[in-house]
């Protein structure tokens, strides 16, 4: 699943900056390449592009009522896997319970939330 | 005498006034000479139907539109007509602009199939005002089974609707905050590890992160029980040092119900957090059969009173007493944490683990 320069293709979604910005560094230090995005949009920008996306960091709550469940369900659709990062365990409740992906409550280590993305696909970070 | 006793003791002369309102059985018999009252039965009505603060009324499914017969004071009460105005009349007057259709519906299909069905929908009074009408509605047979009435009991919950709106409103609030605090220390951690990436000091940057994040941990759970003004301090505790226990057998909590005051939370959660990050570095959790015990009790009296909290490894890597045992940020920080609650830490390093015990006053003049 990872390009011919055999980088891994991370995608994250979350809508503030300084924690997307905290996951990239998580990312880019345990050897992946980080695609990010802020909203739905951007992330199924990168779902289009070429670049193979080998795990998905979905924050859940996206503001202004959006989620992360159209995302989740492309993910889900090509047999991407993906973990949630979410500080709202209660309101979204529901979108989380529909979304059968593990969950890590914020505020979580970066290199913590990278790693476990890491183990889905059966790599090691660090 | 009471309203309800007067009410019930004069004799029957309803017609002559309209706000007096009859609800003697002499006069409910009159109107329905096939009803009978006897015995305790005879009592029983009278006396129920004056007395209770439940409006009542019953209606005759056997005439066109189902139109009340009978209605109690308290109905009158409560809707703020009169006997004359509420008789002869289908309940459905006391709808009005803003009555959900659906509970109106329930109680139509309820009707029809002679069954029993509760509902609460907004009624309006007389005086145009309006109220929440948990509304109890069933079927009344006679003695061959036949259907006479219908029975309706009417109570006004507006007020247990005002404090359920207020209490699901505080809740939402509650949930609101907890998950802008939770984004705002995120966005805390964010920024410290990416200053700490961009400067190259990443370990102090991780340090200064498990720090405040210990703290959001011990702050999360104080959401809860804001109201209460105490916070439950044994949350507090799980949630700062869950994650710390790998595996989830490393750990023995063993307090239980002790509330503190907010400001005692911040101050233990930082000192636990420390003894923590230290056993993980030096102490009995660098085993992988190490254990910490932590205990926490209310002791003293009065402006003596503290919560105790003992911090208890076992099974640890052999101690050797630090040559400068205040030493190190952790313990640093600890000390002096607990100097500015006048608070204290006594440790002692005995041959497998730590024992500190932490004392903060929890006193407050009330």
């Amino acid at each position: 699943m990872c390009d011919s320069e055999g980088s891994c293709h991370v995608l994250l979604l979350e809508d503030e900056p300084m924690i997307l910005m905290d996951l990239e560094f998580a990312a880019e230090a345990c050897g992946c390449n980080a695609l990010c995005a802020t909203s739905v949009k951007q992330a199924m920008k990168h779902l289009d592009s070429e670049r193979p996306v080998r795990v998905g960091i979905l924050d859940v709550n996206l503001g202004e009522g959006q989620t992360c469940e159209p995302v989740a369900r492309e993910l889900e659709r090509r047999g991407i896997p993906y973990i949630l990062h979410s500080g709202d365990l209660d309101r979204q409740n529901e979108t989380v319970r529909s979304l059968n992906a593990q969950l890590i409550p914020k505020p979580a280590n970066a290199n913590h939330v990278i790693s476990t993305a890491m183990e889905c696909v059966g790599r090691k970070c660090g | 005498m009471t309203d309800d006793e007067q009410e019930r003791s004069r004799p029957s002369q309803a017609m002559g006034n309209p706000k007096d309102f009859d609800d003697s059985p002499e006069r409910f018999r009159d109107e329905n000479p096939d009803a009978r009252f006897g015995g305790a039965s005879e009592v029983l009505f009278e006396q129920a139907m004056a007395q209770t603060r439940m409006a009542i009324c019953l209606c005759d499914p056997n005439k066109p539109d189902l139109p009340i017969v009978f209605a109690n004071k308290a109905f009158r009460n409560l809707t703020g007509y009169d006997e004359a105005e509420i008789v002869g009349k289908n309940c459905r007057f006391l709808q009005g602009p803003e009555t959900d259709p659906e509970p109106v519906r329930k109680m139509r299909q309820a009707i029809e199939n002679e069954d029993v069905v509760v509902v609460e929908l907004l009624n309006y009074r007389r005086d145009g005002s309006s109220f929440w009408n948990a509304l109890h509605l069933g079927p009344i047979y006679d003695s061959e089974g036949k259907l006479k009435y219908f029975f309706g009991s009417q109570w006004d919950v507006s007020d247990v609707r005002a404090a359920r709106a207020e209490e699901h409103y505080a809740r939402e609030m509650a949930r609101e905050l907890s998950h802008r605090m939770k984004n705002m220390f995120s966005v805390i951690s964010g920024i410290v590890n990416v200053t700490g990436r961009m400067r190259g000091i990443e370990s102090e940057a991780q340090e200064i992160n498990d720090r405040v994040q210990a703290l959001g941990r011990a702050y999360e759970t104080t959401l809860d029980d804001a109201s209460a003004g105490r916070i439950e301090i044994g949350q507090a505790i799980r949630a700062i040092l869950s994650p710390y226990d790998v595996g989830e057998s490393h750990l023995r909590l063993l307090g239980n119900g002790i509330r503190v005051p907010f400001a005692a939370v911040s101050s233990i959660g930082l000192v636990l957090h420390e003894l923590a990050a230290n056993a993980t570095k030096h102490g009995a959790w660098t085993r992988d059969d190490g254990l910490v015990e932590v205990d926490w009790q209310e002791k003293g009296e009065d402006e003596q009173r503290v919560v105790e909290v003992t911090w208890r490894e076992k099974f640890g890597p052999k101690v050797t007493i630090p040559a400068d045992a205040k030493g190190g940020s952790g313990n640093e920080i600890i000390d002096r944490l607990l100097r500015f609650s006048n608070g204290c830490i006594d440790r002692e390093w005995h041959e497998d683990g730590l024992v500190a015990v932490a004392r903060v006053p929890i006193w407050k003049a009330s």
